[in-house]
């Protein structure tokens, strides 16, 4: 039975229209932001834009994230939060939709149980997340093999191997935001604070504070933050290495390891499911 | 002979269908059902209920009574505070008890973005219906026409057929419907009415809670009031409404009287004043009983028969005054 509450949910998200807007946004944005307006800036870029640049580099040195051999990296960089933003928005209207509805009371009257329910809806979103996360990559290959052919440049793409644990990695960082605004949805029973909420902490609690109190703590604040999901769906990013421009890389090694992140991750997720399954089951449905 | 004879009556008495109405199989059964919100708020208290196969049972009380309360109970929407269900002869929101279960509570929910025949073939793909049988639901509800139209562009009278349509489409044995004509225009309304009469025939069960107190006498062979959240009555409507009384006026009142008291019995007449009597008795008798008081010399000056009403009975029960 949980195999037709999943195929009844594929079915309402391949005729959603939002599931459709969100997919398309982030893809056209992975283009426009990532690829188009980087591009033009990069190759068109005026002098002033050079200033606090590592020594010895200019703007256009820039334009070698946009290759293809960088188009994982490149991908990560950008999108491992903003587009965790569409997952979590996912998540919540997957489930928030069918409490503004009031359509949890059609599907718990039919006939598979709650839990079933439940499931076939998780296992139908994981679907989601997973091709939303191949679609960004390909997009992102795409335009990556566009500039190289406008620059003249070689394309080469990184193995298959490291495409396939790309993926899989974006599959976890985006399953998670998908199951925290899931989570979020189910706790509050409506789409909105869920997504005020998440938005709120993802912004203010991991991004913002975190960064001003590393500012004073350092390694304190960091040993604390590893154990914080945002933080390891930037671990997890960053362990595909930095792409670096003319030798030099920008960034610091992450704080955890990869292993680490994906571990936190995965035990993130399980417990979001968990608190998910839990208040469905006991809940009363009064609307 | 009769040794070889028993195990066939045995397989042919498991096939028999189970009598129905009244002392039959029970395929909703309640003990001492009761929903509290905190300490101040007994929405259901101890309720017993018990609804035979194949009966039209009506569940009759004013708004804020618990009658939704009570369906999302059977239905396994919310969970008792205290006191148990069977429903189709399984806990209540079980798989086992859903499959044979056709719902509607309160208003129908459809996702909007759908058409009603996309919402019913979802409603199929989750309960391993057929796709056939959303075309024959659709047409049963009378909705073909605008099956592909979506949901949100229905008019509030079409999303309670459809959720008519829903409801019909696992060919239930048991049908709980909430409020089902709410938002029908009286055609629609009476269209409804003539559904669940005819699904109603045979073995097919259905409860059907209403305040509508003309839907209720013109469906149900049973009905059940409740008020604040407990039955208060319980029977057929004709049982509910009583018997009927004749008032007549005659004068001479002795000679009057006498007459009466020869007709029905000095039990069944009681003396209500100024030469008036009130009298239990079968209606059809009330032209006999005027042409023995003429007879006799009375001079009859008012006849005429009071037979309560299911309102008369629900006001009383309930409490209630209009604003039905």
């Amino acid at each position: 039975m949980i195999y037709s509450a999943f195929r009844g949910e594929l079915f309402k998200f391949v005729r959603r229209p939002a599931v459709w807007v969100l997919v398309i946004l982030l893809l056209a944005l992975a283009i426009l932001l990532g690829y188009a307006i980087t591009y033009l800036f990069d190759t068109f870029g005026s002098s002033s834009s050079s200033q606090g640049l590592p020594p010895g580099t200019t703007i256009t040195d820039f334009k070698v994230a946009l290759y293809p051999e960088n188009f994982v990296k490149d991908t990560f960089t950008t999108w491992s939060v903003l587009g965790g933003v569409f997952a979590l928005i996912m998540g919540v209207l997957v489930q928030g939709s069918e409490y503004g509805w009031g359509t949890m009371k059609t599907l718990y009257t039919q006939r598979a149980g709650r839990l079933t329910m439940l499931f076939g809806k998780i296992a139908a979103l994981a679907v989601l997340v997973l091709v939303m996360v191949a679609a960004l990559f390909a997009v992102d290959a795409a335009s990556s093999t566009v500039i190289a052919l406008i620059d003249g440049k070689t394309i080469a793409f990184p193995g298959a191997d490291v495409i396939v644990q790309a993926v899989i990695a974006g599959f976890l960082i985006y399953g998670f935001w998908a199951a925290f605004g899931f989570a979020l949805a189910t706790v509050f029973r409506q789409s909105a604070m869920a997504i005020g909420l998440g938005l709120a902490y993802a912004l203010v609690v991991e991004l913002l504070i975190f960064s001003l109190l590393r500012g004073f703590g350092g390694k304190v604040v960091q040993q604390i933050e590893q154990w914080f999901p945002i933080a390891n769906t930037n671990y997890l990013a960053q362990s595909f290495g930095e792409i670096k421009i003319k030798g030099i890389s920008a960034g610091a090694a992450p704080f955890a390891n990869a292993t680490h992140a994906v571990l936190l991750l995965l035990l993130y997720v399980a417990v979001f499911v968990a608190i998910s399954a839990w208040l469905s089951r006991r809940r009363d449905i009064t609307s | 002979m009769a040794v070889l004879d028993s195990p066939t009556r045995a397989i042919d008495a498991a096939r028999r269908p189970p009598p129905v109405g009244v002392g039959g199989e029970k395929v909703v059964e309640t003990h001492g059902l009761t929903k509290r919100y905190g300490k101040a708020i007994i929405a259901v208290d101890g309720l017993d209920l018990s609804v035979y196969r194949g009966e039209v049972y009506g569940f009759l009380g004013p708004n804020g009574a618990g009658k939704t309360t009570t369906l999302r109970m059977l239905l396994g929407l919310i969970g008792p505070t205290a006191g148990s269900a069977r429903v189709m002869g399984a806990a209540p929101g079980s798989s086992a008890s859903l499959v044979k279960v056709g719902a509607i509570v309160e208003t129908p929910a459809f996702y909007p973005y759908l058409s009603g025949y996309d919402n019913l073939r979802l409603l199929a793909t989750y309960c391993g219906v057929a796709r056939g049988r959303v075309d024959a639901t659709l047409a049963e509800v009378d909705l073909t026409p605008r099956a592909h139209h979506k949901f949100s562009t229905y008019s509030l009278g079409m999303k309670q057929r459809l959720g008519i349509a829903a409801a019909l489409l696992k060919e239930p044995e048991l049908l709980i419907l909430d409020e089902p004509t709410n938002g029908l225009d009286p055609q629609g309304m009476a269209d409804v009415r003539n559904l669940i009469i005819e699904l109603g025939k045979g073995e097919r069960t259905v409860l059907i809670s209403s305040h509508l107190l003309g839907e209720v006498e013109l469906m149900c062979t049973r009905v059940g009031v409740i008020r604040k959240g407990k039955i208060v009555a319980e029977g057929t409507v004709d049982q509910l409404r009583g018997a009927a009384t004749l008032t007549v006026r005659g004068t001479p009142e002795e000679t009057a009287r006498a007459i009466l008291v020869g007709e029905v019995g000095a039990d069944k007449v009681k003396a209500m004043g100024d030469a008036t009597f009130s009298l239990v008795v079968d209606l059809q008798r009330t032209a006999q009983i005027n042409r023995h008081l003429v007879e006799a010399g009375v001079a009859v000056s008012e006849l005429h028969a009071d037979e309560r009403s299911l309102e008369d009975v629900f006001m009383e029960l309930t409490g209630t005054e209009g604003g039905l």
